[in-house]
C-alpha cells in the first residue's frame, strides 16, 4: 500500500507537469485549430533555461525569467506556425510546428550537449507523511500547477483579452468579422501555452532531468492529456494529465512483476500513454461526429 | 456636387479556387439609406459580403467606403472604417455571456495586428465603451436582462439581437445584415425589422440587408438589387421591384397563385 | 493525314517506364559509395509512395512509417539469423533470406492491420501523435528486448547474402549493383501500382474520402475499410523497403531508425506534393540527398572559418533540414513539385500569348 501511495505521489507530480503541457495544447488547438508539436520543446527549454539561470540568480527569479523567455520563444513560434493568411492550412501548420520542434532540438543539442540536465531540489530532505516519502519539490509542482491552471481559467473568462481568445475558439469567423486579429490572438495563445509548458518543467527538472531530446516524449504525454478532454476542455486536460502521470508510474513501478516485459520497463512508459490515449479517444469517439 | 456614396462596390469578383461566386457586381449605398440585396440561395450574396468585409480577398474589383479604397483589406480595417456585419446564423460566442459578446464588438475595433496594444487601447477607452454599452442596452432592453447569460443559451431571436448589438458596439455607419430572418419565427422577424427601421431613422445607421426573404427585404428597404448566379439582374426602388413581374413570380410567390394585380396583394411568404 | 497526339496517360506511362529503365541502368554505373546513397533513395521512395497515398487519399498523417520500416528490417533480419538468440551462430538457424524478405512486409502489414483498426478511428492529429508514439514504443521494445533484437550493442548482424533461386542479389559485403537495380525496379513497380490504383474505382472512392469522409460514407463507401487497406499497404511497402535495407547494410541497430526517420518520410511527401506519387519519389530523392549533404557538411572539422563542434553533423542535418522544411511549407504549402509545375505552366501560357 505504501508503495502504491509512493507511486501515486510521484505520478501526481509528473502528471501535473504533463497537464500544463496538455492545457497549452488545448489552448492552441481551440484558438487556432493547430496541433502544436513543439509543445514538448517549450517544456524542455523551460528546464534547460532554468538549469542555466539558477546558478546565477535566485530560484524564484530564475524560474520567472525562464518562463518569460520561453513565452517569448513561443510567440515567435506562433507567428511562424500561423503562416500566411489564406495560404497556410492547419495541416501545413502542423508540419511547421514539427519542423520547429526539430530545430529547437538541434539547437538545444548544440547549446547544451547530449546529457541530462538538472538542478538541486528546493529542499534536500523529503517529508515523511504517514510513511510515504514526499519530496517538497513534488508539492511545489502540484501547487504551482493548480494555481496556474486556475489563473488561466479566470483570465480566459474575466479579462477582455482572454475572452477574445475564447471568442476565436468559439467562432473564428465571427471574431474576425468583429475586427479581432485572429493571428495576433494565435501568437498570444502560443506564448501563454509555451509559458505554461515551461513552468511545468522549470519545477519538475530536479526530479525529472531533461535532455535535448526529451521533447518528443513530453509532447506525446501532453497530447495524451489534452486528448482526455477531446482537445477541447482545459479542465479535462488537467485531469487527464494527472491520470496519465499516475498510470505511468504504476506501470513502471509494477512492470517488473509482469514476466516477459524485459529489464527496461521504463521504456514502456510511453506505451502506457498510448494505450490510455487510445482507450479514451475511442471511448469519446463514439459520441463524436467524424468529419 | 455630390458626396461620395458611403459604400461603393465596383465590378467585384469573388472566386473560391476556380469557382466564380461573384462575377463582377457593382452597387452603391448612400449614408443613411436602407438597401436590400435579394436573390436565391447560392446566388453569391454571402460571397459579396465576405469580399466587402475582408474575409475573402476579391479576385478583381473595388470596394470603397467613403471614397477610400479598402479592397482586400483585413476585416479589422473595414470595421474601423465604419462597416460591421451581422453574420448569417448569428454566430454569437456561445460560451461567453451576452455582455462579453457585446464588449468584444468594441474590442475588435481596437485591433491593429497586435493584441497587447489593442487591450491597452480598449482599457483606455473603457469609459466611452461603457457609455456605448448603455446606449445599446437602451436600444435593446432585452439584452440588459440577459447580460450575464451565456449567449449560446438564448433563443434564436435573442441571439440575433446579441449579434446586432455586438455589431453596433463598433459604432458603425453601415450595418450589413446577412439573412436576418433565417430560422426565426415571423413575429420575431417583425420585431427585429421594426427595430432596424428605428435604428436607421434615429441613429442614422445605413443598412445593407442581404436576404432570401424578398418580402421582408422590400418592405424594410427603399431600394434593392437582385442577385442571381453571381450577377446583378435587376436594381431599383423597392416599390418598382415589387410590381416587376419576374420578381413577383420568382421571389414574391406571385406565380403560384393568381395574384390580384389591382389590389397589389402580396400573398405568400418567402420563396 | 492528321497526326494523333497520344493520350496524356499513355505519355505519362511511357515517360515513367523510360525513367524507370534509366534508374535501373544507373544502378550499374555508380561507384559503391554513390550507389549506397542511390539505393537508400530508392528504398525511401518506396516508403514515400505508400505514405503519399495514405496522406493524399486517406488524409491520415502517419508519423510512424519509420516504425514499419524498422519492423520490416528487424523481421527480415531476425527471421534470417534465427529466432532463438542462443542458436544464432548455427548455420541452420533461421530461414532462407529470400523468404524472410517476402515475409517481412506481410508481417508488417499484419501488425498494421491489427493496430490500424483502433488507430484509424482517430482523426488526423490524433493519428499523427499516436503513430509517433508507436514509433517510440517500437524503439523502446527493441531496446528493452535487447537479448532478442540485439539492442543497440551489439546490434543485430545479418551477414547472410540474399539470393533468389541461386540468383545472387546481395553479396558478402552487402549491397551490389543488382540489389540496387532490384530496389529501383521495385520503385517502378510500386509507382505503376499506385498510379493504377489512383485511376481505378478504388482510387475514385479514395478521392471521395479525401474530399469529405462524411459525404463518402453517405454515398455508401466503406470509409474505414478503405483507410485500413491504405494503412496496411503503406505499412507493407515500408516493411519491404526495410527488409531490403537489412540485407544491404547487414547490421541493424535502433540508431538507424530514430524518430527523425518517420518525420523525414512525411517531409518527403510534403515537399514532393501531397497526393502526388511522382512527387513522393522526387521528394524522397531530394530529401535523402539533402540530408546526406548536410551531414557531410557537418562532419567537416570547420566551416567558413568556424570550428564545428562534435554534434555538428546532427545539428546540421536536423537543424538546417528543419529550417528548409519550414520555409518550404510556408511558401509552397502544396509541395515543391506542384509549385514547380505551376511555374512551368505559367511560363508556357506566357509564351503562347506571344
Amino acid at each position: 500500500m505504501r508503495e502504491f501511495l509512493q507511486l501515486v505521489v510521484v505520478g501526481v507530480s509528473t502528471g501535473s507537469a504533463y497537464a500544463l503541457v496538455g492545457i497549452g495544447m488545448v489552448l492552441i488547438f481551440r484558438t487556432t485549430g493547430i496541433v502544436n508539436f513543439a509543445q514538448g520543446s517549450f517544456a524542455v527549454l523551460g528546464g534547460l533555461f532554468m538549469v542555466e539561470l539558477v546558478d546565477d540568480i535566485h530560484g524564484l527569479l530564475a524560474g520567472l525569467v525562464a518562463v518569460v523567455l520561453v513565452a517569448l520563444v513561443g510567440s515567435l513560434v506562433g507567428f511562424v506556425a500561423v503562416g500566411f493568411r489564406h495560404r497556410t492550412t492547419p495541416l501545413a501548420s502542423l508540419i511547421i510546428t514539427l519542423g520547429i520542434a526539430l530545430l529547437i532540438t538541434s539547437l538545444n543539442l548544440l547549446a547544451f550537449g547530449d546529457r541530462p540536465h538538472t538542478y538541486p531540489t528546493i529542499f534536500d530532505r523529503a517529508w515523511d507523511v504517514g510513511g510515504v516519502l514526499v519530496q517538497p519539490q513534488y508539492v511545489l509542482v502540484v501547487g504551482v500547477t493548480l494555481v496556474a491552471a486556475l489563473l488561466l481559467t479566470l483570465g480566459l473568462q474575466r479579462t477582455i483579452a482572454g475572452q477574445a481568445l475564447v471568442a476565436c475558439a468559439d467562432s473564428r469567423r465571427a471574431a474576425e468579422l468583429v475586427g479581432i486579429d485572429v493571428r495576433a490572438v494565435a501568437v498570444v495563445a502560443f506564448a501563454v501555452s509555451a509559458g505554461l509548458s515551461a513552468l511545468g518543467w522549470v519545477l519538475l527538472t530536479p526530479v525529472d532531468p531533461v535532455n535535448y531530446d526529451s521533447d518528443v516524449r513530453i509532447a506525446i504525454n501532453g497530447f495524451a492529456a489534452a486528448a482526455f478532454g477531446g482537445l477541447a476542455s482545459i479542465r479535462l486536460a488537467y485531469v487527464g494529465g494527472l491520470v496519465l502521470g499516475i498510470a505511468q508510474q504504476l506501470v513502471v513501478g509494477y512492470a517488473d512483476k509482469i514476466p516477459g516485459l524485459g529489464q527496461q520497463a521504463r521504456q514502456y512508459e510511453l506505451a502506457a500513454a498510448l494505450v490510455i490515449m487510445l482507450v479514451l479517444i475511442g471511448w469519446r469517439a463514439r459520441h463524436e461526429v467524424h468529419e | 456636387m455630390s458626396v461620395a456614396p458611403l459604400l461603393e462596390i465596383d465590378g467585384l469578383v469573388v472566386k473560391y479556387g476556380p469557382a466564380v461566386a461573384l462575377d463582377g457586381v457593382s452597387l452603391s449605398l448612400e449614408a443613411g439609406e436602407r438597401v436590400a440585396l435579394i436573390g436565391p440561395n447560392g446566388a453569391g450574396k454571402t460571397s459579396l459580403l465576405n469580399g466587402v468585409c475582408g474575409l475573402v480577398k476579391p479576385a478583381a474589383g473595388h470596394v470603397l467606403l467613403d471614397g477610400r479604397d479598402l479592397t482586400g483589406r483585413a476585416p479589422g480595417e473595414i470595421v474601423r472604417a465604419g462597416l460591421t456585419q451581422v453574420p448569417e446564423g448569428r454566430q454569437v460566442f456561445p460560451t461567453l455571456p451576452v455582455e462579453a459578446n457585446l464588449l468584444l464588438g468594441a474590442y475588435g475595433r481596437e485591433f491593429r495586428h497586435e493584441l497587447v496594444s489593442a487591450t491597452l487601447r480598449y482599457i483606455g477607452r473603457r469609459g466611452e465603451i461603457s457609455m456605448r454599452l448603455e446606449r445599446v442596452y437602451s436600444l435593446m432592453p432585452k439584452l440588459r436582462e440577459l447580460r450575464e447569460r451565456p449567449a449560446g443559451r438564448t433563443s434564436g431571436g435573442e441571439q440575433q439581437m446579441v449579434a446586432i448589438g455586438r455589431a453596433l458596439m463598433a459604432e458603425p455607419r453601415l450595418l450589413a445584415i446577412d439573412e436576418l430572418s433565417l430560422g426565426l419565427a415571423p413575429l420575431v422577424v417583425q420585431d427585429l425589422s421594426e427595430f432596424l427601421l428605428r435604428l436607421n431613422e434615429e441613429e442614422g445607421v445605413a443598412l445593407l440587408l442581404v436576404e432570401q426573404n424578398a418580402v421582408l427585404a422590400l418592405e424594410l428597404c427603399s431600394r434593392a438589387y437582385v442577385l442571381e448566379a453571381g450577377r446583378l439582374v435587376l436594381a431599383g426602388p423597392s416599390d418598382e421591384l415589387e410590381r416587376n413581374e419576374t420578381v413577383r413570380s420568382a421571389y414574391l410567390g406571385g406565380g403560384l397563385e393568381v395574384a390580384d394585380a389591382e389590389s397589389g396583394t402580396q400573398t405568400g411568404l418567402s420563396s | 493525314m492528321t497526326l494523333r497526339t497520344p493520350s496524356p496517360a499513355l505519355v505519362r506511362l511511357a515517360g515513367t517506364l523510360a525513367a524507370g529503365s534509366f534508374a535501373i541502368w544507373l544502378s550499374y554505373q555508380l561507384s559503391p559509395g554513390d550507389r549506397s546513397l542511390y539505393t537508400l533513395m530508392g528504398l525511401y521512395a518506396i516508403v514515400a509512395i505508400g505514405l503519399s497515398l495514405l496522406i493524399g487519399f486517406a488524409g491520415q498523417i502517419s508519423l510512424g512509417q519509420g516504425a514499419f520500416y524498422a519492423l520490416g528490417a528487424y523481421t527480415a533480419g531476425i527471421l534470417t539469423v534465427g529466432l532463438d538468440p542462443d542458436d544464432r551462430f548455427l548455420p541452420e538457424a533461421g530461414i532462407d533470406p529470400a523468404l524472410a524478405v517476402v515475409a517481412a512486409p506481410i508481417l508488417t502489414g499484419l501488425v498494421a492491420a491489427v493496430i490500424g483498426v483502433p488507430l484509424l478511428r482517430l482523426r488526423g492529429h490524433y493519428l499523427a501523435f499516436a503513430t509517433l508514439a508507436l514509433h517510440l514504443i517500437l524503439l523502446a521494445a527493441i531496446f528493452a528486448q535487447s537479448r532478442f533484437t540485439g539492442g543497440q550493442d551489439p546490434g543485430l548482424a545479418v551477414i547472410e547474402p540474399l539470393e533468389v533461386f541461386g540468383w545472387q542479389i546481395t553479396g558478402v559485403t552487402g549491397g551490389t549493383p543488382r540489389h540496387t537495380a532490384i530496389v529501383w525496379g521495385l520503385v517502378l513497380v510500386t509507382l505503376l501500382v499506385a498510379l493504377n490504383l489512383v485511376g481505378s474505382r478504388a482510387g475514385r472512392a479514395l478521392q471521395a474520402i479525401a474530399t469529405s469522409e462524411r459525404t463518402a460514407a453517405a454515398a455508401g463507401i466503406n470509409v474505414s475499410a478503405y483507410k485500413l487497406r491504405l494503412f496496411v499497404l503503406s505499412a507493407g511497402l515500408a516493411g519491404l523497403a526495410g527488409a531490403l535495407y537489412a540485407f544491404m547494410l547487414q547490421f541493424l541497430s535502433p540508431d538507424a531508425f530514430g524518430v527523425f526517420l518517420s518525420i523525414q518520410f512525411v517531409v518527403m511527401v510534403a515537399v514532393g506534393g501531397l497526393g502526388s506519387v511522382y512527387g513522393a519519389v522526387a521528394g524522397a530523392i531530394a530529401i535523402t540527398w539533402l540530408e546526406h549533404e548536410l551531414r557531410e557538411l557537418g562532419a567537416r572539422p570547420s566551416l567558413l572559418g568556424f570550428d564545428l563542434p562534435d554534434q555538428a553533423p546532427q545539428v546540421f542535418s536536423v537543424g538546417v533540414f528543419a529550417v528548409i522544411l519550414i520555409v518550404v511549407i510556408l511558401f509552397f504549402p502544396r509541395g515543391l513539385l506542384p509549385a514547380l509545375g505551376e511555374g512551368i505552366r505559367r511560363l508556357r501560357s506566357v509564351r503562347h500569348a506571344d
